[in-house]
Order: structure tokens, then sequence, then C-alpha cells
């Protein structure tokens, strides 16, 4: 009997610690982001949030990333966070609004860390104890000004997407201040694809574009429409391709991508979100494109010029 | 012989005594004359005397000629220290210089002096004649060149004063000094009292005496409006400006007032002052002073006047420059730390 039991208990020994000990072989840690779309903004964003992070683990800790790229749509949203939840990952990371409050929505006990939300109020509409991250805001009154500087200002059109909250919220800000100044808004609610159409019959002074994913998913189209027209058009996200928009104001992408390195590198090591106080970048960026400027024919003052952090000439 | 020592020189020097005070020229002929004075008692020398005196005269005179010159000069050079929009700012100026060159009688020409600290430099450099300065340049042109505080144009509100105003973003968290802590601030330039000694007068006041290592950054952004406008689009935290730049963005642009809350004011100083330099004639700096400060009372010094978007002028207050270099030295003490 003795020695039928000192094998078997040898072996369930054996399994009790190869499975105490199988998180500990399997120590990697699984990050899932989404990134909705291609969006360069979200992208140069992430890609400084990879650098950050694998810089501040030093190796500690080995990680995996379970990269999310959503169409911009809430379906697809809603999928792509019930697709991370599903797979039991250690962090979410989300980047910009609609994706940040798709996360939400799904009462999740996994943490989450949030970069390149519009702060409409001064601090992220995000309520969660799970959650923590970093969110920009960009001074739009100043969008108005620079416009109103190069050429009479009576409407405005206003590129949002009304399924996106912050471009939603930066639609009705902007709104507000241009009726203040009594200039006429044009609203362009771009939802799908469909909805560019929606641009050919506006004819406004200028236009302005929201934080929106699906509009700078369909930007290009966009700006080749206003361009025919020759109707200037300014941005909160940086115009990567130097083509299209005269002016962007924005705060750059790689601070909020350091950030959130910083948020991940903490939580993975231990650290509660809700341990982890919130930020909000006001630093931004204001860019001049004088190529598109000729192409409009307005000429910038130079007293103007002086403003920028950059010109594109 | 009259004891006058002019009375020997057959009354060459006597009608222009008599007609005008002295001038340098006038003072030279007294001098030759006295030392002829000396040497008159032999009869027989009296004419040789005479010589050595006439010509010590014409020696005395070609040498002060270009001194003489410099005193009653054909055209005034005045500089101009830059604003926001230079364009509209030669606009304004190039209607004042026409209409004093008219009422002078002297050709008035005006240059922009590229930054406002070279004015010192620019004086020296460019042999200016005066300049429309800045409360803090003015200061340290009257004390380091001792010009001459001539008028103070009174703005279309009433106000020949501005004051400094240190503000930030509504929204931005910052309520006190404490809360500027590793941010942002935008200064104008080292040479303006409401962009750089204000602000650091009043943080000296708070205990902040080493900007270097309390701010974050700091940067100067050469014009009061983009000072403004850079805490506007978040390019900076924290910025001190003029308070006529800043009343007259609001007045374009209400929103401004609304997106920014003042969170000091400095006190008021004369915002522009015409100085002009010690040298020149005192008649001619004398004229200059009268006719700007009764410009307004004809019609065509008003219609300048509103093209300078001015209502008038003002005799300058020498206790204003006092407060001011009293200021200076309270900020002296910051500028010291953070320039070591």
């Amino acid at each position: 009997m003795n020695s039928l039991l000192h094998p078997l208990l040898r072996l369930v020994l054996t399994v009790f610690f190869v499975m105490a000990a199988a998180p500990v072989l399997h120590a990697e840690k699984r990050i899932g982001v989404i990134m909705t779309g291609n969006i360069p903004y979200y992208g140069a964003m992430h890609e400084t949030f990879v650098t950050e992070l694998n810089e501040r683990l030093h190796g500690a800790e080995k990680t995996e990333i379970i990269l999310q790229r959503p169409f911009p749509n809430p379906i697809s949203w809603s999928n792509a966070a019930r697709k991370l939840i599903a797979f039991d990952v250690d962090l979410i990371v989300t980047y910009g609004s609609p994706a940040t409050q798709a996360v939400l929505h799904e009462k999740s006990n996994i943490p989450l860390i949030y970069a390149g939300v519009y702060e409409s109020g001064g601090h992220a509409d995000v309520d969660s104890k799970n959650a923590t991250g970093c969110g920009f805001k960009v001074p739009l009154s100043s969008i108005i000004r620079y416009f109103k500087s190069l050429k009479t200002l009576s409407s405005i059109g206003i590129v949002y997407s009304g399924v996106e909250e912050d471009s939603v919220s930066q639609y009705q800000y902007m709104k507000r201040l241009a009726e203040q100044q009594k200039i006429k808004v044009e609203k362009i609610d771009i939802r799908s694809q469909a909805d560019i159409s929606k641009i050919r019959p506006a004819n406004p002074d200028a236009v302005f574009i929201t934080g929106s994913s699906i509009a700078h998913l369909y930007l290009d189209e966009i700006l080749s429409d206003l361009k025919k027209k020759h109707i200037p058009a300014a941005d909160i996200f940086p115009d990567d391709s130097e083509s299209g928009l005269l002016m962007t104001l924005f705060q750059p992408a790689q601070p909020q991508g350091q950030m959130a390195a910083e948020m991940a590198s903490q939580i993975l090591l231990g650290k509660k979100a809700a341990n982890i106080v919130p930020h909000t970048f006001r630093d931004t960026e204001l860019v001049f494109n004088l190529v598109e400027a000729r192409h409009l024919d307005i000429a910038f003052p130079i007293h103007l010029l002086i403003e920028a952090t950059r010109v594109i000439k | 012989m009259s004891s006058h020592p002019l009375s020997n020189l057959d009354g060459f020097a006597k009608s222009s005594q008599a007609d005008h005070p002295p001038t340098q020229y006038q003072q030279v002929t007294y001098l030759s004359a006295a030392v002829e004075g000396v040497f008159t008692k032999p009869s027989n020398l009296n004419l040789c005397k005479k010589l050595i005196g006439c010509l010590l005269i014409c020696l005395f005179s070609v040498t002060a000629l270009p001194v003489s010159a410099m005193d009653q000069p054909e055209e005034l050079l005045i500089g101009i220290e830059p604003e926001h929009n230079i364009f509209d700012q030669m606009e304004r100026y190039r209607s004042l210089a026409a209409y004093l060159s008219d009422q002078l009688g002297v050709k008035v020409k005006l240059t922009i002096m590229s930054r406002y600290g070279e004015v010192i430099k620019r004086f020296k450099f460019l042999n200016l004649d005066g300049a429309f300065l800045t409360s803090y340049t003015a200061t340290m042109a009257i004390n380091e060149l001792h010009l001459q505080p001539v008028a103070n144009p009174v703005n279309l509100n009433g106000e020949s004063t501005s004051q400094g105003y240190m503000f930030v973003r509504k929204d931005s968290d910052i309520h006190e000094v404490k809360d500027m802590q590793g941010k942002r601030f935008i200064f104008v330039d080292p040479a303006t009292m409401e962009g750089y000694l204000f602000p650091l007068a009043y943080l000296k006041q708070h205990g902040i005496t080493d900007i270097n290592k309390f701010f974050y950054r700091f940067d100067f952004s050469g014009s009061h409006a983009s000072a403004i406008f850079a805490v506007l689009d978040g390019r900076a935290d924290i910025g001190s400006a003029k308070n006529t730049v800043y009343n007259r963005l609001v007045n374009n642009d209400p929103s401004i007032r609304q997106e920014l809350n003042i969170l000091a004011k400095s006190s008021k100083a004369p915002e522009i002052t015409l100085c002009i330099r010690n040298e020149i004639d005192p008649r001619l700096r004398e004229k200059l002073s009268d006719i700007l400060l009764h410009m307004d009372e004809t019609s065509a010094g008003r219609k300048v006047l509103k093209l300078f978007k001015a209502l008038r002028f003002v005799k300058p207050n020498r206790a204003d420059f006092v407060r001011i270099e009293e200021m200076a030295q309270e900020a002296r003490a910051a500028i010291a730390e953070h320039g070591k």
C-alpha cells in the first residue's frame, strides 16, 4: 500500500507544482490595443508607446501586443473591445475617444489606459476606477481667429461625426464660438463614406475638421472636394502628408504615447489604475501651409506667420 | 573800454548775443575775447594782439562748427520700437512724421529699431536724434543716454499709460504663483516693463528668484500680441503683456476675454514717450514739444492724430520713469539669478 501510495503522491505533487508554476512560466503580459482605422495621428502615438514601453520594462516583463484596428463605427469598436476582453489581456490601451468609450461600455475589470482623447471640459469623460490615461485639449477659438486674420469669415463648415462623442463636443463648442461672432455654421456630419457627398453642396468660407476618426479616414477625399472649391481647411490633427490643410493646431502625438507607456509600465508592475492620476496635455503646435495658401490665393501676413511653430513652404 | 570783452570786436557777436541765447559758437568768441583782454596793456602791441585774437576766433570757430551743426540738424532721425504689425505701425507714424516735418521746418525721418533691446546700441550706431520708446526702454535711454522726454501720446481710450497683465487660459488650473511651477512662461522681450520686468518683479515678490528652475521653459515672443496668442493657442501656459494690446485684441475678438484669466496687474507707466537727444538745440526740442502738445487744437493736427490713433499728446512726468527704475531694480535680482 505504502509502495503504491508513494509514487502516486509524488505524481500528484509534481502535477500540483507544475500547475502552480504555470502562470510564472507564462509570465508574458498581454496588452490589447485599439487604434481606430489607419489614422496617422494614432499611429504615431502607438509607435512611441511601443518604443517607450520596451525601454521602460528593460525585458523585466515579456509583453505581447494584440493590436485591433476597427473600422470607425460603433459596432466595430464594440467588437474590438469584446475581443480583447475575451482574450483576457492584462491591460487595454485605447487611442481616441470612441475606442475608449467602447471599452468602458463593456464594464470589464481589465485596466484601461487611454490616449489621444480630446477633453472638452478640461477632463476626459472617462469615469471608471479601472481607467486612467492622458488626453489633450486644443483651443478651437484660435482656429477661428486665424481664419479671420486671413479672410472674411461669414460662414464656417464643421466636419464632424455624429457617432463620435469627442467630435460632437468639438462641433458644439465651435458652433457656439462661431455664433457668438455672428459666423454662420454649416454642419457636415460624416458617418460613412457616402456622407462625403454632403461636402459638395456646402460652400462655407472655411472648413474646420474635428478630430473625427471617420472624417480622417476619408480626409483625402474631403480635402480634394474642398480644394476644387478653393475652401481653406483647418484640423486639430497634424497633417503628415503636408498637403491639403491650410493650418493645423494640434497636440503632438509623441508625448501622449510616452505617457501612456509610463502608465502602462506602472500597471504591469502592479500599480492600480485608480492610483495613477490622468493627465491633460495642453501644449500645441501651430503649422501653416504656404503651399496650400498659394493654391487658395491666400496671403499670410508676416505678423501671422511668426506665430507658427512651423511653416510649410 | 567797455567791461564786456566783446566791445573790442566791433560788434561781431554783439547782435548775435542780443537776438539769441549764447550757443557754443558764441561761447568760443567770449573765450577768445577774454584771452585778448589780458594782453591789451601796451598800445603798440594792440594790433598784434587783435590779430592773434582774430586768428584764435577763426581757429576755435572752425573746430566748433561740427558741434554747432549737430545742434541745428537738417533732419531729425527718429527711431520706433517694433510692434506686432510693423506695416500698420509705419503707416501710423508716417503721417505724424510728415506733419512734424511741415511744422518744424526740419525733415523728420523714421526708422524701425529691429528689436526692443537695441535702443541704446541703435542710438549710438545710427546717430538717432530721438525715438518713440516704451516705458522701460525710455527709462534706460533717459538714464544711460540722457535723453529728454518730450511728449506722450494719449490713446483713443484716453490713456497715455499702460500696465502689465499676467494671464493664463481660464481652463488651465493655474490660479496663483505656486501653480506655475513646471509650466511654460512666455515673456515679450527683456527690454519691456509689461512683458518682462513686471512678471519678474512679481515672481520675486512671491519668492521666485530663479525662473530657470521654477519654470519648465520660458521664451520671448518678441511682441505683446504674440505672447497673448501663444497662451490662447496653448503654446505657452502663462504669459505677460501690456494691457493696451490685450484690450485691443479683446475689442477685435471678444472670445479672448472669455478664454483668458488675468492673474496680476502691474502699476501704470507711460506707454510711449518721445525722447530726444540732449544735444539737440533746446529751441528745436521746445518747438517739437509745443507742436505735439498743441496739435489737437488744429484741424490739420487732429486729422494726423486720428491716423496716428491718438487723441492728443501730453507732457511726460519724470516721476513715472523713477518708478520703472525701481521695478527694474527689484527684477534685476531675478535677472542676475537666472542669467548665471
